[in-house]
């Protein structure tokens, strides 16, 4: 599988308009998530990829062509419910083992999937009592049991301890060295942007924006944060050297002056600093957070 | 059946039969059924034919009531539970139709009740002797064919019902309703009618009752067509034919028609 394509794909529930025209595009060797506030359409558009639900427009490509969610294609998919919940009398070996006997996947991929996420020590033990993160952990093995050619995620770090998101990173890299499809959907962005290559941005229903992570950060031109720490007796001049520029929004605080700066005056306010030798003792350059980069994204599209 | 039918199958075996709730009724009703099984060996004082005719009506009756539970309890969260936690999307991303779901789930959860009805009849049977035991072993078909109506029943149910709450009390109406209420609404509507609606009439909507039919066939094929009328049970067993054509509706029916509206859902969440 080399691309997964969902086009033009509108859904409505009654008058509700779930759905309009939203099309996202996944290939292999790359992780694309979709974000979006709670009711954005994120679970609908996935649902819309597992075949549950009917677009009323739009459709499935897989690799160029039109494909229906029939065998063929499912045979190919590992998915990962949001909060999922096995059934509580089974031990975790005992719903795994019913996964991989529907899959044909034998005993000893089981066992290795259950060490892989972490669970062989409670793998006799009944999923009541699980944590909720153990639950989860078990939700990745089920998805990953087959390896899929194409994995879908749906919030998947929800109840996850840092064990437990450490095996989901090491599950994404894994998909995306082996050329598979990574799409999940989250409204986490911040935890996992370093992990992903695009991002489709949902808002009730549209898509407002899909890029790669440093593109969307480009697309909304918010600006970065320069932070100097800067010798005690020359705070003033630092601070004033830069008012006087007047191309940054400076905040000073006891030995430290934090300057707001759009990318293009970045070197122009490297040059101000080498004009103030021994002034500036380091200084830190960070870019927008992501969560910032998402809530301008809505507000645009809200706009 | 595909492979993920067939897996689906084993695993609602394995799951229904660690439920406490049906293991409770089960045991429940296997320790009634014993009871009374015993109490028929002996009042019978050691005539096998007197505490036959003893032991298999009160088992009729006491199937009647327990069997229709276990079952209902058995069926109703078999689609909406899976809904709930999220995992009928899970089962319908692998290569499996929507109706195959619904059969795959029907068969393993009657080879559940099947497994629950031999454990209530079959402690029975132990314990009963001579000509008893045949009579009681004669009942094991008909009552399992009874729990499958029901299990049919709650799998409809289970499939139309927005949550597993709302299917639990269905099947407690369901249940009260058909076991207990529906006789005394017949005779209600005889009495309110005054005769309108005739006893013939009367008589073929009792049978059309799973349970209505279970304990009238049973009676008539343990006490005999006479000592029911002593009684005043003045209904006409349907032919083998229609019977098997109402058996054949309540089993397969609700189940066909759980398959179908499932298969037609636009939007499964």
């Amino acid at each position: 599988m080399k691309s997964v394509v969902l086009e033009d794909v509108s859904v409505s529930f009654g008058k509700l308009r779930a759905l309009s025209e939203v099309s996202v595009r996944a290939e292999a060797g790359q992780v694309m998530m979709l974000a979006g506030p709670n009711g954005s359409g994120k679970s609908t558009l996935l649902r819309v990829l597992l075949g549950l639900v009917h677009p009323d427009t739009g459709g499935l490509l897989v690799d160029g062509h039109a494909t229906h969610v029939n065998r063929r294609f499912k045979e190919q998919l590992g998915y990962l419910p949001e909060a999922v919940a096995f059934s509580e009398n089974l031990s975790g070996q005992q719903v795994l083992r019913f996964f991989a006997h529907a899959r044909a996947v034998g005993r000893k991929r089981v066992d290795a999937v259950l060490e892989r996420v972490g669970l062989s020590h409670a793998a006799k033990r009944r999923v009541r009592g699980y944590s909720r993160g153990m639950r989860q952990r078990l939700g990745v093995a089920v998805a990953i049991l087959t390896e899929p050619a194409l994995l879908v995620l749906d919030e998947p770090t929800g109840g996850l301890d840092q064990e437990g998101l450490d095996v989901l990173w090491s599950v994404l890299s894994e998909w995306r060295e082996k050329e598979r499809v990574v799409i999940m959907a989250t409204h986490d962005l911040t935890l996992v942007e370093r992990r992903v290559d695009s991002v489709c941005v949902l808002d009730a229903g549209r898509r407002v924006a899909f890029d790669s992570p440093s593109g969307l950060r480009r697309s909304v031109g918010l600006p970065l944060t320069v932070t100097f720490d800067v010798v005690a007796e020359r705070i003033d001049e630092v601070a004033e050297r830069i008012e006087r520029w007047g191309r940054a929004e400076l905040d000073r605080k006891e030995g430290v002056v934090r300057v707001a700066v759009s990318t293009e005056d970045l070197l122009a306010l490297m040059d101000l600093r080498a004009n103030l030798p021994g002034a500036v003792r380091s200084l830190r350059v960070e870019e927008p957070g992501m969560d910032e980069v998402y809530e301008a994204l809505l507000n645009r599209g809200a706009a | 059946m595909s492979r993920v039918g067939r897996a689906l199958i084993w695993h609602e075996l394995l799951e229904r039969t660690r439920d406490r709730w049906v293991l409770v009724v089960s045991v429940l009703f296997a320790a009634m059924a014993s009871a009374v099984s015993a109490y028929g060996s002996s009042a019978g004082h050691g005539q096998e034919a007197a505490g036959a005719t003893l032991t298999g009506p009160s088992l009729v009756t006491l199937a009647s009531l327990f069997v229709p539970l276990v079952a209902l309890v058995l069926s109703h969260d078999a689609i909406v539970g899976e809904r709930e936690r999220n995992t009928l999307g899970l089962l319908l991303s692998m290569p499996i139709s929507r109706g195959e779901v619904v059969f795959a789930k029907f068969i393993g959860r009657g080879a559940a009740l099947a497994l629950s009805v031999a454990l209530g009849m079959g402690t029975a049977i132990a314990i009963a002797d001579g000509a008893q035991r045949h009579v009681l072993i004669s009942l094991l078909l008909p009552t399992l064919l009874l729990g499958l109506a029901f299990l049919a029943i709650g799998l409809l149910i289970s499939t139309l019902a927005p949550r597993q709450s709302v299917a639990a009390s269905l099947v407690v109406v369901v249940w009260f309703g058909l076991v207990f209420f529906y006789d005394l609404g017949l005779l209600g509507l005889l009495v309110a009618t005054d005769g309108g609606v005739s006893e013939s009439v009367i008589a073929q909507l009792v049978v059309a009752n799973p349970a209505g039919l279970y304990r009238v066939a049973m009676m008539q094929a343990l006490l005999g067509g006479q000592a029911l009328s002593d009684l005043g049970l003045a209904v006409d067993l349907p032919s083998v034919a229609q019977r098997g054509f109402i058996w054949s509706g309540w089993v397969l029916g609700p189940v066909l028609l759980s398959a179908l509206i499932l298969a037609k859902k636009r939007v499964l969440r």
